[in-house]
């Protein structure tokens, strides 16, 4: 057992835990998954700590990953077929390691955020990590068929979390979540094992489900159907840009982008607060992870060739996704609207295939994680007092909740893109990266990056007015003077919550090294596998 | 028996299959035309005579023993289904006074 | 070949015990014979094994596997019957007698070696499963799903008849090894009666399985049939016929894949649209899983579709999946049945409050059924599809995967009302066998998923 092992399962272990722990001690069950995620939290900072990334440039070459760990586990003959090996393999480089730590900190802010739960606590804490242990599994598997696993597996306990401890329409989210993600994934494992006959392990000569190897064209069978050789064709689309759209669309559906974005809202509505924060602030970046470990790696060809419309797609989400934050007035529903206009410059980022392009993108998933988790945690706040969070119900909080208001008006200012933040590092490395595209390798045309600015103006205006619709001015609440005495201001337990996400927004914004310096060298690695085509 | 087998074999082998087929084909309509259970039975029955008349046919042609022994098979199991399916029959008579499949249609989609 | 001996007497051992009342050893005692009949036949574990009994039967790994693999099912549906036999009527030594009857035509039907045990094996299992079907002599459901099943049944062994008739006609012989010898003397001229013979029999096996358009009578029959017959019916038998069928064309038809390969793939299309689109519209568990039992037998089409070395194997490790996860689902049901008297689905509302375990088994059970992973659905049906992929039916597999959406939606229409549905119920006693049954089989499920290197490569 190598330390991402032990990363990996200790939560399942808190899990296995508190289901054999008797409902006398119920109490207990949430300081278990505390003291879990502490740990984890703990192992992750080590990592990150060690994690030097130079050296780890990881991408297409084992040696370069850190904490590699390959164990056989799987291994079905199938006759004629060859051998069908899966192996337990699990590393990190530089574009994994930064989920990691994000990872472990959100769940720790999620598990703050779920001393508001008060309905089935055995349950609840077991599925939480269950979910904890599926993600930072899907962020480290290095072999495709186990990061299908570790990608299906989330979807189980987040069904439950949300169609149990949801809202009133929780049914009908947490179903339209799972068949919307699960749209994606059935097919995504259409194309794994059309990659896993294609290709060859180049040591043992068995086809395998290496990701590594099928970053490599050297290792595709001569005329397999997604060799980049032979050139097949299926649906009368090339095979490989069919298996990227396939992969993409698949992870895209996480990210989301419009226009497959429609179970995000209701999947935010209906969720309890900290299934909220998981959701933006870590599943979402699944979706990106996918794009850059997945699509990107194993099909660069089909990456570039399709460039243009990821950038277009990424551009339509970003100013869609800020429109419709401006004519909501759930404040939950604009948070999330919110979100899909953020991960939009991920997209942007990506799409423009430049180092800085690439690394904004790395940092906008980085920074969102953060900032989303602390809005919807604010907003839980008010919800969890009053069971409300309609706009125009409030007015003039800041004079009966000031710490509350000030930590929105971190949240929001940070969210966007003011300098000194993370937000603003992030989105304007992605914008740099789109707008030198076309001098560099001439993939994203000018205006999308103009229109990327865009989005940043609007998601001022939506901010902006929002705060002052809800936070300036007198008080006048829809309740009236009961809910003047519910509104109270955040205790100590929220305070820790919020001020480690407001911290690490700040560090990261004022400080950003911290995190390139980790990537920087995988992103090159990238990059340069990419260019090879 | 040898006088047997030549007058059967006097007799082209098509014609048996032709035969037989046609007996065979009766059976299948009647099985999905006809709507008491009895005669349902009945067609069942001849197709299965079908089929041994046209493995007798096979047998003597291939001078193999094995196509007759079938036939034994077909007929001892034939009447344990005989005794099975009119004691489903006897059954389902005496709780609805009737052997006709049309009034067994309870259970739909 | 103990296994058939063994079985064969232990049914005629408990029609004794039932003569003399000894009807608290009934349970036991089939339970042990079974398991004695299991380890026998696994012993039997041979790579080369040689046809025995002139040529009638052959008792290799495939025929191991598969009668150990219904010998196993077998026991855990007897496990699930204590107290159940009784409610219908006091002469509860026939039942058990019957069900073992039909089991040894079971195991004829993997392990034959030529045409007429194929037969008999039939035979012996379907009269068994006439009568087993019928069992609720006053209950009208009971006697409709009793004659459908018998009528279906006779009718579609009449057309096997036919079918085999045919290829005796054409090569000579109803050895396996005698019809293959003579299409591989000149498969491209092989005659006419052949081909007719094939589709017969393909058609007649078809019916046997419930595979589209042969599987009108699986609706009616499963959910007429008293709900431990019907847990029978759609996990052994069903085995059992998939495994003849597989037999059968593996080890003769396999060089005229071009002229069978298209109707099969015609039928598995049929059964996994028909199955899964019917399921969803049905308001009542037990007629979901008959439709849902069509849809699987689609997916096991797969191996037939993408025939090779390894196809016995896939079939095996769906059909474990397969079967154990519906025998859980039958055993909930039955409980469901007997304490709610009724199993629509508002009637699991609330369950997961109630019955944790049990909601939690049936939770596990539908995932597996749906295909997700780390359960043992997830590693068959992976299997399935890689199959077909790997002979580029990729249409096909593209379909199967839209299918298997669609198989969500009606699983979780369990899931659902067990645990986000609300409603003041009692809770459901449990006896302690169903608990050893449900929670072994939740394991197996568990097991087979996460590691289902065990018995993936058995055969």
């Amino acid at each position: 057992m190598s330390l991402l092992s032990i990363l990996i399962f200790l939560p399942l272990f808190a899990g296995l835990i508190i289901v054999v722990l008797p409902s006398s001690v119920r109490e207990g069950y949430k300081y278990v998954a505390l003291a879990a995620v502490i740990i984890q939290v703990l192992i992750s900072a080590y990592i990150y700590l060690h994690f030097n990334g130079n050296v780890f440039t990881g991408i297409a070459d084992q040696n370069k990953y850190q904490l590699v760990e390959r164990l056989p586990w799987i291994s079905l003959n199938l006759g004629a077929m060859g051998k069908l090996q899966i192996d337990y393999f699990l590393g990190l480089d530089g574009l994994s390691m930064p989920f990691m730590l994000l990872t472990s900190v959100v769940m720790l802010v999620a598990l703050l955020a779920s001393w508001e739960i008060k309905i089935n606590l055995k349950g609840y804490f077991a599925l939480f990590l269950l979910l904890d242990t599926a993600i930072l599994g899907v962020f480290s598997a290095l072999d495709f068929f186990l990061f299908y696993i570790f990608y299906e597996l989330m979807l189980m306990p987040l069904y439950f979390l949300i169609g149990i401890w949801g809202g009133v329409r929780r049914e009908y989210a947490a179903i339209k979540f799972f068949l919307y993600t699960l749209f994606g994934s059935v097919f995504m494992l259409l194309v794994i094992i059309g990659l896993y006959f294609s290709v060859t392990d180049p040591a043992t000569g068995y086809h395998t489900f290496n990701m590594l190897s099928m970053m490599d064209p050297k290792n595709y069978v001569e005329g397999s159907i997604f060799s980049a050789l032979a050139h097949n064709e299926l649906f009368g689309v090339s095979a490989r840009l069919l298996g990227f759209i396939v992969l993409f669309i698949a992870f895209a559906i996480k990210v989301p982008i419009v226009p497959l974005h429609t179970w995000l809202p209701d999947a935010h509505v209906e969720a309890p607060t900290p299934v909220s924060i998981i959701l933006a602030g870590i599943l979402l970046k699944v979706g990106g992870y996918g794009i850059l470990r997945v699509c990107v790696s194993i099909f660069p060809d089909a990456a570039i060739q399709s460039a243009w419309w990821l950038g277009l797609i990424g551009i339509v989400s970003i100013i869609y996704g800020a429109l419709n934050a401006l004519a909501q007035t759930d404040l939950k529903r604009l948070v999330a609207y919110s979100s899909i206009s953020h991960m939009g410059f991920v997209l942007l980022g990506i799409a423009s295939i430049t180092p800085e392009g690439i690394s904004g993108a790395m940092m906008q998933m980085i920074s969102h994680g953060f900032l989303s988790s602390m809005l919807f945690f604010l907003v839980g706040i008010i919800y969890s007092r009053v069971h409300d969070r309609e706009i125009p119900h409030f007015r003039g909080l800041a004079l009966i909740m000031p710490k509350f208001s000030a930590f929105i008006m971190i949240a929001f200012f940070a969210s966007l893109g003011l300098p000194g933040f993370s937000a603003f590092i992030a989105e304007a490395f992605s914008l740099i990266g789109a707008f030198n595209s076309e001098s560099i390798n001439g993939l994203l045309p000018r205006w999308m990056a103009v229109c990327g600015t865009l989005g940043i103006l609007l998601s001022a205006c939506y901010f902006l007015w929002t705060l002052q619709r809800m936070f300036f001015g007198e008080t006048r609440l829809f309740g009236g003077e009961k809910w003047k005495i519910q509104l109270t201001d955040v205790n100590a337990r929220e305070v820790t919550a919020l001020c480690i996400l407001t911290a690490f927004a700040l560090v990261l914004g004022i400080m950003p090294s911290l995190a390139f310096d980790k990537m920087n060298a995988s992103v090159l690695e990238l990059i340069r596998l990419v260019n090879l085509k | 028996m040898e006088t047997v087998s030549q007058s059967i074999q006097g007799i082209p082998l098509n014609h048996y299959i032709l035969l037989s087929a046609i007996i065979f084909t009766i059976g299948v309509i009647g099985v999905l035309i006809r709507r008491n259970a009895i005669i349902i039975f009945m067609s069942v029955e001849l197709m299965l005579n079908a089929v041994n008349l046209l493995l007798t046919a096979f047998s003597v042609y291939w001078g193999d023993a094995s196509g007759q022994v079938f036939v034994f098979f077909i007929m001892a199991l034939a009447a344990a289904e005989v005794a099975i399916g009119l004691a489903i029959l006897t059954m389902i008579y005496r709780n609805t006074n009737s052997t006709d499949i049309n009034i067994l249609n309870r259970l739909k989609w | 070949m103990s296994a058939l001996i063994t079985i064969t007497i232990l049914a005629l051992l408990l029609l004794y015990l039932g003569l003399f009342k000894a009807k608290k050893a009934l349970l036991p005692v089939a339970l042990i014979g079974l398991m004695v009949a299991l380890v026998l036949s696994l012993m039997e574990w041979d790579s080369n094994a040689a046809p025995i009994f002139s040529n009638m039967m052959l008792y290799d790994r495939f025929a191991v596997a598969f009668s150990g693999i219904t010998i196993f099912l077998t026991i855990l549906i007897i496990a699930l019957s204590k107290d159940y036999f009784e409610r219908i009527s006091s002469n509860v030594a026939e039942y058990y007698a019957l069900i073992l009857f039909s089991l040894a035509g079971i195991i004829l039907m993997v392990s034959y070696h030529n045409l007429s045990m194929l037969f008999i094996g039939i035979e012996i299992m379907s009269v068994s499963l006439y009568i087993l079907a019928g069992i609720k002599k006053r209950d009208f459901a009971s006697n409709e799903a009793a004659l459908k099943y018998f009528l279906m049944g006779a009718f579609s062994t009449g057309i096997l008849l036919f079918g085999v008739t045919l290829i005796y006609g054409a090569s000579g012989s109803f050895d396996l090894e005698g019809i293959k010898q003579y299409i591989l003397k000149d498969p491209t001229a092989v005659s006419p009666l052949l081909y007719t013979g094939i589709t017969l029999l393909i058609v007649g096996l078809s019916f046997k399985v419930g595979a589209a358009p042969f599987h009108f009578w699986v609706p009616d029959v499963y959910e007429g049939s008293p709900s431990l017959i019907s847990a029978y019916m759609s996990t052994v038998v069903k085995v059992a016929g998939f495994a003849a069928f597989l037999r059968l064309i593996m080890f003769s038809f396999a060089p005229l894949q071009d002229f069978w390969i298209p109707m099969i793939i015609g039928m598995s299309v049929l059964s996994l649209l028909i199955g899964n689109v019917t399921a969803v519209y049905q308001q009542h568990f037990k007629r979901m899983l008959a439709y849902s039992s069509i849809s699987h037998v689609g997916y096991m089409l797969f191996a037939i579709i993408a025939l090779n070395g390894s196809s016995d194997n896939a079939v095996f490790v769906y059909a474990a999946a397969y079967s154990v996860a519906t025998i859980i689902a039958f055993g909930v049901l039955i409980l469901l049945q007997g304490q709610v008297g009724n199993d629509s689905f508002d009637s699991f509302n609330g369950l997961a409050r109630k019955n944790p375990f049990l909601a939690l088994t049936l939770t596990i059970a539908m995932l597996s059924l749906a295909g997700i992973p780390l359960t043992a659905g997830f590693i068959g049906k992976f299997m399935m599809f890689s199959k077909a992929l790997s002979s580029y039916h990729i249409f096909l597999v593209v379909f199967a995967a839209l299918n298997a959406m669609i198989g969500i939606f009606y699983y979780f229409k369990v899931i659902v009302a067990m645990y986000f549905k609300e409603e003041d119920r009692k809770e459901l006693i449990v006896p302690v066998y169903f608990k050893l049954v449900l929670g072994f089989s939740a394991l197996v499920t568990i097991a087979l998923g996460v590691y289902p290197d065990f018995i993936a490569s058995l055969i």
